[in-house]
């Protein structure tokens, strides 16, 4: 699930179910699928039936982590553009982006600056955008994927490999980002945001300070506040959380009795606080409505502004663990093949990593870039974020410290679904 | 006199006054062979006229009823996780349908809870919905007089704000220090703050009714409308009184409409998903809904979520089939 699933453009979001995590599975699938490429030589396309069972993990396309990293291979007849091209002359740069992720004064400024016109196209879920891109109708220029997208869109050759030459502000990036490894080399993709998954509360309604308890991912499973707990509409992020709280870090684990665990700690949760599960935590703890939130770092960022007059800023708490050991995820930024205006996509990649525009597009978004000039003094400074929210800050070490929920193996991706599933749907 | 009451309650189609003319036409079907050729000449005129609502209803019924039916029994692009509708029946594939009957019946099920409430929530919501809109929708035929116009609008008035946005409405109402529970405590009706908004199915079902009611008042008032008074008036000079006559006369005519209003009703709350969501969010009232939508988002299982959609469509589709067979067989008999 995206932070920005969901959302309307009026910035309430609407309510979904399952989530863009579920396509975690996708490199995990695609890992059969590549499989069955090297063997015949050509993509394999589909399986029968709509059942994932089908297709196992094995050889063929990578699952990316940190200790095996990626490097995507390029493909003839997709090469990157030639170096030294002047912009697209009158040209509509289109954008393909998730509801409210981006400063529409970004991009109007961009367009100044480069004279042309742009229209951002919005989807709500992962799943409804790859549809739409697969079916080759679409000809959109930039796309904002997440990490677990490459595998995939690499091989059916949707994305179009970057020419470095376009975009010297990766220099701007932290340097994990340089040379991710999801994407080694950056060859496909430049970073767009990064955010943390920890706890929302209301300082005047729970006493208990997630900082100084003993096990802070346990904090929704009290029976007192029944009502008023919620997690996130995900089915990694919710199932981690309950791993978590039962001391695994492994978000990525694929053992049956570890994930089984989980699954009853969501269903004690259930019996314990009739907990919600839903993605307006930006919305729902300013308002009162929960005191106890699963939440993203971007979201209770954004929070503030949702508070109801007279409220004070303070009342709103996120925590993360202070060594970084908790759920760290980011989206990219990525030129797609078939979209028409490639230089000007190489050159809004390039305008998007430059410090001052990623300061304003938080100003919108809430979410912050990865990049060495945006430091929780500098949001303070500017006003941009309370000083009582800059635990919502990423810092570089978290990229390396936190804990990743990457693309599963398939078996493991559906024991992952069925267990969130016979939860969320079934209790 | 009783007799003749109750010749008229079984015949509700065949007694009121605008009715005459449709008897006579179906008469004039059934000596079709007698026709003249001027006849003919209407029918083809009428016959015209019906083309573009059966080439819309082709376009936004049967075409995306067959997708559906192409993504449940299609295959997925392995790499994109993305549905892959398979156009040719003769290629289609059963495995979504099996994987759903798996979760319903097999050894790993999870839609019982959800089938099961989805049913229960719906049944009192309607029986909710009838019992309040019934009255409402009587009175303003009987009793609003010139004013029936302003009450009319008035009922339409909810049309004329999105779904979505009563809904989130409800839910600044029902905040703990709302005015729902503002006003039950000045009344002394509770004796604390009720967290209506904390997973409780009695705000699952308020809210089926609320966002549902106005389409079924309608259907009843234009039903009660139509019921001649004059009727009503035989019923009273022979003898009946009001509550009798309301009892004999009006509810018999107007079981028609009731039974079709619930339709109305029913069908879009037992498929219901956002109401739940908004109002609740909570796995102990996800109705089939919810698990539909829940599918649909998830990466491969598109096919899964379709098959579901369809297998609801067939159930619901008995009681509709009954209903038409039983309307069938009524105007047959009464002809």
């Amino acid at each position: 699930m995206h932070p920005r699933e969901g959302w309307s453009e009026g910035g309430r979001r609407l309510p979904t179910g399952m989530s863009r995590r579920d396509f975690l599975s996708r490199v995990g699938i695609g890992a059969a699928a590549g499989g069955l490429l090297a063997a015949c030589g050509s993509p394999s396309k589909a399986s029968p039936g709509g059942s994932t069972t089908s297709a196992s993990a094995g050889g063929g396309v990578p699952l990316p982590r940190p200790n095996h990293p990626v490097k995507w291979p390029l493909f003839s007849g997709n090469e990157p553009i030639k170096s030294g091209l002047a912009p697209e002359k009158g040209a509509t740069l289109q954008i393909y982006n998730w509801v409210a992720y981006i400063n529409e004064s970004v991009v109007k400024n961009f367009c100044k600056k480069y004279q042309c016109k742009y229209q951002i196209t919005t989807f709500n879920t992962m799943e409804e955008a790859i549809a739409k891109l697969a079916s080759g109708q679409l000809k959109f220029d930039i796309f904002f994927p997440t990490i677990d997208e490459i595998g995939p869109l690499v091989e059916e050759k949707l994305m179009r490999p970057l020419n470095h030459s376009y975009i010297p502000n990766i220099a701007n990036a932290w340097p994990d980002y340089q040379n991710p490894f999801y994407d080694q080399g950056w060859q496909y993709s430049v970073p767009y945001t990064i955010y943390t998954t920890g706890m929302a509360w209301r300082k005047d309604h729970v006493p208990e300070n997630p900082y100084t308890m003993a096990n802070p991912w346990a904090m929704p499973w009290q029976s007192k506040y029944k009502g008023k707990v919620a997690i996130l509409d995900d089915y990694r992020e919710g199932l981690s959380l309950a791993l978590m709280k039962n001391g695994i870090f492994d978000l990525n684990t694929t053992s049956a009795s570890q994930i089984a665990a989980a699954g009853q700690q969501l269903r004690d949760l259930q019996s314990l606080v009739s907990v919600r599960i839903d993605n307006n935590d930006y919305t729902d703890v300013p308002s009162g409505k929960t005191w106890i939130h699963e939440a993203w770092s971007g979201d209770i960022a954004a929070a503030p502004a949702y508070l109801p007059k007279g409220t004070p800023v303070d009342v709103v708490g996120y925590w993360f663990p202070a060594n970084g050991k908790g759920p760290v995820n980011n989206d990219l930024i990525t030129v797609l093949a078939g979209g028409q205006n490639p230089v000007l996509a190489h050159l809004f990649q390039n305008y998007l990593l430059d410090s001052d525009n990623a300061i304003e597009n938080y100003s919108y978004t809430g979410y912050m870039q990865p990049l060495t000039a945006i430091t929780p003094q500098r949001l303070v400074a500017e006003k941009l974020l309370p000083t009582s929210l800059m635990s919502t800050v990423v810092l570089p070490s978290y990229f390396r410290r936190g804990v990743l929920e990457l693309e599963l193996p398939a078996q493991a991706n559906l024991a992952w679904e069925q267990t969130w599933n016979s939860f969320s749907k079934g209790l | 006199m009783t007799t003749a009451v109750d010749n008229r309650s079984g015949d509700p189609g065949a007694h009121g006054r605008g009715r005459w003319p449709v008897l006579r036409r179906s008469a004039g079907r059934d000596g079709r062979s007698a026709a003249p050729p001027e006849r003919w000449g209407l029918r083809a005129l009428w016959v015209t006229l019906a083309a573009p609502g059966a080439v819309w209803l082709i376009i936004l019924f049967v075409v995306p009823f067959y997708v559906m039916l192409a993504v449940a029994a299609g295959s997925v692009n392995l790499l994109l996780q993305s549905p892959v509708p398979v156009w040719n029946p003769l290629h289609w594939s059963g495995s979504s349908f099996a994987a759903v009957w798996h979760d319903i019946v097999g050894p790993q099920a999870f839609l019982g809870p959800p089938i099961v409430r989805t049913f229960v929530y719906t049944a009192i919501a309607a029986v909710l919905s009838l019992a309040i809109a019934y009255p409402v929708a009587y009175f303003v035929t009987r009793y609003a007089g010139r004013r029936k116009t302003l009450f009319l609008v008035l009922l339409i008035a909810p049309f004329w704000v999105s779904y979505m946005m009563r809904m989130l409405a409800w839910i600044d109402l029902l905040q703990q220090n709302g005015y729902v529970n503002r006003v039950l405590s000045l009344l002394h009706l509770v004796g604390h703050q009720v967290n209506w908004l904390g997973g409780e199915a009695p705000t699952v079902v308020l809210g089926l009714v609320y966002g549902y009611i106005p389409y079924l008042i309608i259907v009843l008032f234009a039903g009660l409308d139509r019921i001649d008074p004059s009727l009503l008036e035989a019923a009273r000079d022979l003898g009946l009184g009001r509550w009798r006559a309301f009892w004999r006369v009006t509810l018999p005519l107007s079981k028609s409409t009731i039974v079709a209003g619930m339709f109305i009703t029913v069908l879009p709350m037992l498929g219901d998903y956002f109401t739940n969501q908004l109002l609740s969010g909570t796995p102990g009232t996800t109705m089939i809904g919810n698990t539909i939508e829940g599918l649909l988002q998830s990466p491969g299982q598109q096919g899964q979520g379709a098959a579901l959609a369809l297998l609801l469509l067939v159930v619901l589709l008995v009681p509709m089939v009954y209903y038409a067979s039983a309307t069938a067989r009524a105007s047959r008999e009464n002809i």
